[in-house]
């Protein structure tokens, strides 16, 4: 299966000289609801064939972000740009972007190939409902009305709709929630190939497993503004990489800083894993202690996750 | 435009509950008016009767199913997935309502012609089309103006009652009363100038440029409903 984008995009990006321009720039961004402040003076950018996830607690306002850079909403203040141009100017923006919502929103009378039929004709890019739909794995489905889809199969059609003629920019939306293993490989296996044809992504999920195997940066919110932003391995530095072990009643009172974290248990925080774990490897040889259930690894994204709420 | 209004048609079509309440129920009482336009003729005239096939199409017909199918369409966020492609408001809801609109018009098309073949023709056809579209632009404003304040398709049973039981019953009342007394009122209240500019084109005896006056109100009806469609018509479901 092969991904390039449609010429109608490719030439607009060219006309307008925007190679070099970030796809997404956004500045000093507010957002307010009534008295409730959701974004507060929130700038970033992304660049073009990055993947840039938008992580955050519940009620951070990653998804009134995402959304005001969908155009979905307009800015309180601070301004944003997508492609050099306003997000809701649609019909200058839209045909370069796809967008994969949270939720479905497609009519449960219409069958699959009529869904895809109607919103890529809508997107104003080339493709064939066939091709995509076979990229999807949906192509028995193309004659199945979306109210007799599961619901993993709703988000492979949503997917459908949003890679619908290689869109430069394309935004997921937890794009793997509900999915199986195997539809979940196959989706960024997909993304993989899109990156590979020049696309930018941008994402937004809970499984923050996804965003440290696949993001090359990430914005973490929190309270409507970053918490931290970087690649995976800025954010991670900024916490110590951890080791966990147990000891027998009997053994001698553990090397380095170690922690007790319950009878037995213990934790040792590092910034120096490699040579912290060496020293407790040779000290449990030397004392012939046998270390129970020993788990060493660098500080994962769901660490710094969790230092938010400790901050 | 024409792509959104193409799967609007084929989704009437599969709904059974929409082709029943904006088709065949609306249709089946226009029958029944026609069949007995003796007995309504002699309640009030065949002008009235004209209004009142007219205002059933357009208040349970065009109206309930523009309001339900708003409703409907921004409950299940198919709105903002419109909204997410290249298309302009403008153009989705003119996707969205140009089949009902276009089903309505057929609808009271071919209803008057089965009265004037039963009954003779009207006085003034042109004048009678120009109260079927004024009709059609006030309901369907009006219909985005209560798709604002409706929240699923089973609370638009509810917020359509007002204006659809209005209009016909304000149809009903100018058309058998007239407007000899009460006039102002009659006319300003919504459906009540568009029933008279339709018994006026039916059944004649009134200068064509006295009628004309009549759309006035009608239309005045189209800007409040657009004015207050603008300010509470909403694309997403409330937080």
């Amino acid at each position: 299966m092969t991904w390039s984008h449609c010429p109608v995009s490719a030439a607009a990006a060219e006309i307008n000289g925007m190679s070099s321009t970030p796809v997404i720039d956004v500045e000093r961004l507010n957002l307010a609801y009534g008295d409730f402040h959701a974004v507060k003076d929130l700038s970033f950018q992304v660049e073009r064939g990055e993947l840039y996830a938008l992580l955050g607690t519940n009620g951070a306002g990653k998804t009134s972000t995402l959304e005001t850079i969908e155009g979905h909403r307009t800015a309180t203040s601070g301004t944003v740009r997508v492609f050099g141009q306003s997000p809701r100017d649609r019909h200058a923006v839209r045909p370069r972007m796809g967008i994969m919502l949270q939720d479905s929103g497609f009519s449960p009378d219409l069958t699959v190939k009529e869904s895809v039929r109607l919103i890529g004709k809508l997107t104003r890019r080339t493709d064939t409902v066939e091709r995509v739909l076979s990229v999807v794995n949906l192509t028995r489905k193309a004659g199945t009305k979306v109210s007799q889809l599961s619901g993993g199969e709703k988000r492979r059609l949503d997917f459908a709709t949003a890679v619908y003629g290689t869109p430069e920019l394309i935004f997921l939306d937890e794009p793997t929630t509900g999915l199986d293993i195997q539809s979940r490989d196959d989706l960024w296996d997909t993304v993989g190939k899109l990156r590979e044809a020049g696309s930018t992504v941008v994402l937004t999920t809970h499984y923050l497993e996804e965003a440290q195997q696949h993001a090359d940066r990430i914005g973490l919110m929190h309270k409507g503004a970053f918490y931290r932003e970087g690649t995976v391995s800025e954010l991670t530095r900024t916490l110590p990489a951890a080791i966990r072990f147990s000891l027998p009643a009997t053994a001698p009172a553990p090397p380095l800083q170690a922690m007790r974290e319950s009878d037995g248990k213990f934790l040792i925080e590092t910034f120096g894993l490699q040579k912290d774990l060496h020293t407790l490897l040779r000290w449990a040889q030397d004392h012939a202690v046998e270390l129970g259930e020993l788990q060493a690894g660098p500080t994962r994204l769901d660490d710094v996750f969790r230092a938010i709420g400790s901050d | 435009m024409l792509s959104i209004a193409l799967s609007e048609l084929v989704q009437i079509f599969r709904n059974r509950l929409v082709l029943v309440t904006s088709l065949v129920m609306p249709a089946a009482v226009s029958a029944f008016f026609v069949y007995r336009h003796e007995v309504f003729a002699a309640l009030g005239s065949l002008g009235y009767i004209a209004a009142v096939v007219m205002f059933t199409v357009g208040a349970f017909g065009l109206y309930t199913t523009t309001v339900t199918t708003l409703a409907s369409r921004r409950q299940n966020l198919f709105l903002k997935r419109l909204r997410s492609t290249a298309a302009g408001d403008t153009g989705i809801l003119s996707g969205l309502l140009l089949p009902i609109t276009v089903i309505s018009l057929v609808q009271v098309a071919v209803i008057m012609t089965v009265l004037a073949v039963a009954t003779g023709e009207p006085d003034n056809i042109l004048l009678l089309a120009a109260a079927v579209l004024s009709m059609v632009i006030m309901m369907l404003g009006l219909g985005l103006a209560t798709a604002g304040v409706t929240n699923s398709p089973e609370h638009a049973q509810v917020t359509t009652l007002p204006i659809s039981i209005g209009t016909i019953t304000v149809a009903s009342w100018v058309g058998i009363t007239g407007t000899e007394e009460l006039a102002l009122l009659k006319r300003l209240l919504p459906g009540g100038s568009a029933t008279e500019l339709v018994v006026n084109a039916w059944n004649g005896g009134v200068p064509v440029t006295d009628s004309l006056i009549l759309l006035v109100p009608t239309l005045g009806w189209v800007i409040v409903a657009v004015a207050l469609a603008s300010r509470i018509f909403r694309w997403e479901p409330r937080r």
